[in-house]
């Protein structure tokens, strides 16, 4: 690992502390529809770092308190937006990940995410309907973090992400779509919780995603198409929930995740050169602890969440990462 | 060939108002049915008219945005960075001042057309904010419709179409902004016409989209029609994996139903994908698509064509990973399905030809060496 450089854990904390900070900032307001998901990023990029601390613990929960939608019974992204399955999962992970679920009305949220299943089995994100397998992973994903996924029906969930999966072993978005890197990690994800793998066509995902890693080590969501530092993880975790992470080169995606790196104000991009944003931070460094970089926490590669909070939850699946390497100086 | 200036090219078209016009509402399509002139004419119209809306989502390359895609960083000094914020204050006073008086209005149960209105002055500034484009549906369904003719409704729906085409050619990734066409049409009391089904590219949302309207629309497009539209697209682009994808999911319908015989249409497919794999043997799509018709391998007679086929391509291109991992899915499906129609010898022959690729492929392809490696371990002796 010597030639490969340094993850500079104190900058990106820096970075990620400093986004809620510059409150005049037309961007910042622009992007309020996906404040409850930066934060959910920002803090499990902390964790993942080993700085949980760094981000104050009750702003935090009362902010999230703050976005909840008692018409709805969910949670918006923000104060007075409308819930979602997106923010209502991302609070439902924060206050997890805060030890402060006890604030929450659980029958109340476990009816609205009850509420948005089709009669196919696939979740909707809201109200109006838009349907696709990632709202079924954030139902799927909520629901196992309360602890109510005895009040699902499994079958009717799974056979519609059946549905789904395409001749490459992928699976894509809705029934008929084409398999994309960002739907199967939700499809797999959601498999993963309901203990259904055996679904899964091992050697022929394994083989799909594997061919997903481009000669300059980065990873794409289809064939033919650019790199990307978020794929990273959603190849990654669902490498890992096949137990098939060693089948790319992790050395080769370690240096282009660890290339994306703006090095002077912090933070991750898509790609080199690009401009970072919390996002592909956490994703980022979510896939450096699926590999095996050194001084990093362990992930859970179902939850994206600390793996040690997850098994303690007895939640863990038959997932496997790559051994934690020690630093070579 | 001489490049003649945008200003003429832009003259040329724009005495074609209606020409024009179906490029801003579908470009997408109209750049596989049009000249390179036009297109690039049209693109300048394009661009002029998104200038007039939207100025603000130029400055979303500030570092506060928690998720970008393709935005090249650019450095400000300290100077610049305090100048770019004096100017961005106005607009985000406008952009404050919007956002609470919609908010302040949906909180109210303001169903009126006034508060319609500020919906489009928002979302035209930010297309992302998923509570407005809540909010205004809300507003159509218990406002504005009840006091409707069919007629009207269907012109709303259409206008909100048109408007949806215009932000989409900014953004076209944006989730909501799809999703709201979605709603639309699925409220159109008349369905979805021909002309929304035209997108394409690489990008899903656009294909997905089309796979939407064409199972919803009233008088369906047939499949044949569906599968010479993608004959097209592979035609031009033969790693457009979009395409392959959704021919093979209009043939797996077609060849069930009888529409199409099977065996037939089968032969036609491994010729144009063989035509693909020859023309560039790097380019995954084709491969994938080829092994979607291999399928489980159920024919000993096409797989051992098929192999051969492979099999000289690969003594022309002697380093070729592809041919090299397709040899050998096909040669263990051959072991696998139709073992007991070999002798002892053959058997050999072909373990001995897997083992041999699988090396090969660990020294051509090093990144995925453990994959070859393991599927040479679990080769049967
Ligand atoms: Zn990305």
């Amino acid at each position: 690992m010597t030639s490969v450089p340094k993850l500079n854990i104190p900058l990106h904390v820096k970075y990620i502390q400093s986004l809620g900070e510059n409150k005049d900032d037309l961007t910042y307001h622009m992007t309020a529809h996906l404040r409850m998901n930066a934060i959910y990023w920002g803090l499990t990029a902390l964790i993942v770092m080993g700085h949980k601390d760094a981000l104050n613990r009750e702003e935090m929960i009362d902010f999230v308190l703050s976005c909840w939608d008692d018409q709805a019974g969910g949670f918006g992204a923000h104060p007075d937006h409308d819930a979602h399955i997106h923010s209502t999962l991302s609070a439902i992970q924060i206050l997890t990940m805060q030890g402060a679920l006890d604030k929450l009305d659980i029958p109340r949220v476990t009816k609205f995410i009850l509420s948005l299943q089709q009669p196919s089995g696939v979740f909707a994100g809201d109200s109006f309907g838009e349907i696709d397998n990632r709202f079924t992973f954030c139902a799927i994903n909520a629901l196992g973090l309360l602890g109510q996924l005895d009040k699902l029906d499994v079958e009717k969930t799974v056979s519609y992400i059946r549905k789904c999966k395409n001749f490459d072993g992928g699976y894509g978005a809705v029934i008929g779509a084409e398999s994309h890197a960002a739907m199967v990690y939700p499809s797999l994800g959601t498999l993963s919780i309901l203990n259904r793998m055996d679904e899964v066509d091992v050697d022929t995902l394994g083989w799909w995603l594997a061919e997903r890693q481009l000669p300059n080590g980065g990873l794409n969501g289809r064939p033919e198409k650019l790199e990307d530092v978020c794929y990273s993880f959603w190849v990654l975790s669902s490498l890992s929930m096949i137990r098939k992470l060693h089948w790319i080169d992790a050395d080769k995606l370690i240096a282009f995740i660890l290339s994306a790196e703006d090095s002077e104000h912090g933070g991750l991009a898509d790609r080199p050169g690009d401009q970072p944003d919390v996002f592909h931070t956490v994703f980022g460094v979510a896939g450096l602890s699926l590999l095996g970089y050194p001084g990093l926490v362990d992930i859970d590669p179902v939850y994206c969440m600390p793996a040690e909070l997850i098994e303690s939850m007895g939640l863990r699946t038959g997932w496997e990462a790559l051994p934690r390497k020690a630093f070579t100086s | 060939m001489r490049v003649k200036s945008m200003k003429t090219m832009v003259l040329q078209v724009l005495p074609n108002f209606a020409l024009a016009r179906r490029a801003v509402n579908f470009p997408r399509l109209f750049i596989s049915y049009h000249s390179n002139l036009q297109i690039q004419a049209i693109q300048v119209l394009l661009v002029r008219e998104q200038r007039t809306f939207l100025q603000v989502s130029t400055i979303k390359q500030s570092a506060l945005s928690p998720l970008m895609h393709g935005v090249k960083r650019i450095r400000y000094t300290q100077e610049a960075l305090e100048a770019l914020k004096q100017r961005e204050k106005a607009k985000l006073k406008e952009f404050q001042a919007l956002t609470e008086e919609v908010l302040t209005k949906k909180k109210a149960g303001d169903y009126s057309k006034d508060a319609f209105d500020s919906t489009t002055r928002l979302l035209r500034v930010n297309p992302e904010f998923y509570t407005v484009w809540n909010y205004r549906r809300n507003i159509m369904i218990h406002g504005i419709f009840p006091q409707c003719s069919p007629a009207e409704i269907n012109d709303q729906l259409s206008e909100d179409l048109s408007m949806t085409t215009a932000f989409l050619k900014q953004h076209p990734k944006v989730y909501w902004i799809w999703n709201h066409r979605r709603w639309c049409l699925e409220n159109v009391p008349d369905g979805p016409s021909e002309d929304d089904i035209n997108a394409d590219s690489r990008n899903f949302h656009a294909w997905d989209y089309r796979r939407y309207v064409l199972a919803t629309m009233p008088v369906p497009r047939t499949e044949l029609s569906e599968l010479a539209f993608t004959t097209k697209k592979i035609e031009a682009n033969f790693s457009n994996f979009s395409a392959w994808h959704q021919r093979s999911k209009l043939l797996s319908n077609l060849w069930e139903s009888g529409k199409l015989d099977s065996s037939k249409s089968k032969e036609d497919e491994f010729e144009l994908v063989l035509n693909a794999i020859y023309t560039d043997p790097e380019d995954q799509s084709a491969w994938i698509y080829h092994a979607w018709l291999i399928g489980n391998g159920n024919d000993a007679s096409i797989l051992n064509r098929e192999i051969k086929a492979i099999q000289e391509l690969l003594d022309e291109q002697p380093d070729s990973k592809w041919c090299m991992e397709s040899l050998v899915r096909y040669k263990r499906m051959l072991l696998k399905n139709h073992g007991g129609s070999l002798s002892l010898d053959e058997k050999q022959r072909l373990y001995e030809e897997c083992s041999s690729l699988l090396t090969q492929l660990q020294e051509v392809d090093p990144q995925r060496r453990r994959r070859y490696q393991e599927i040479a371990e679990s080769l049967e002796h």
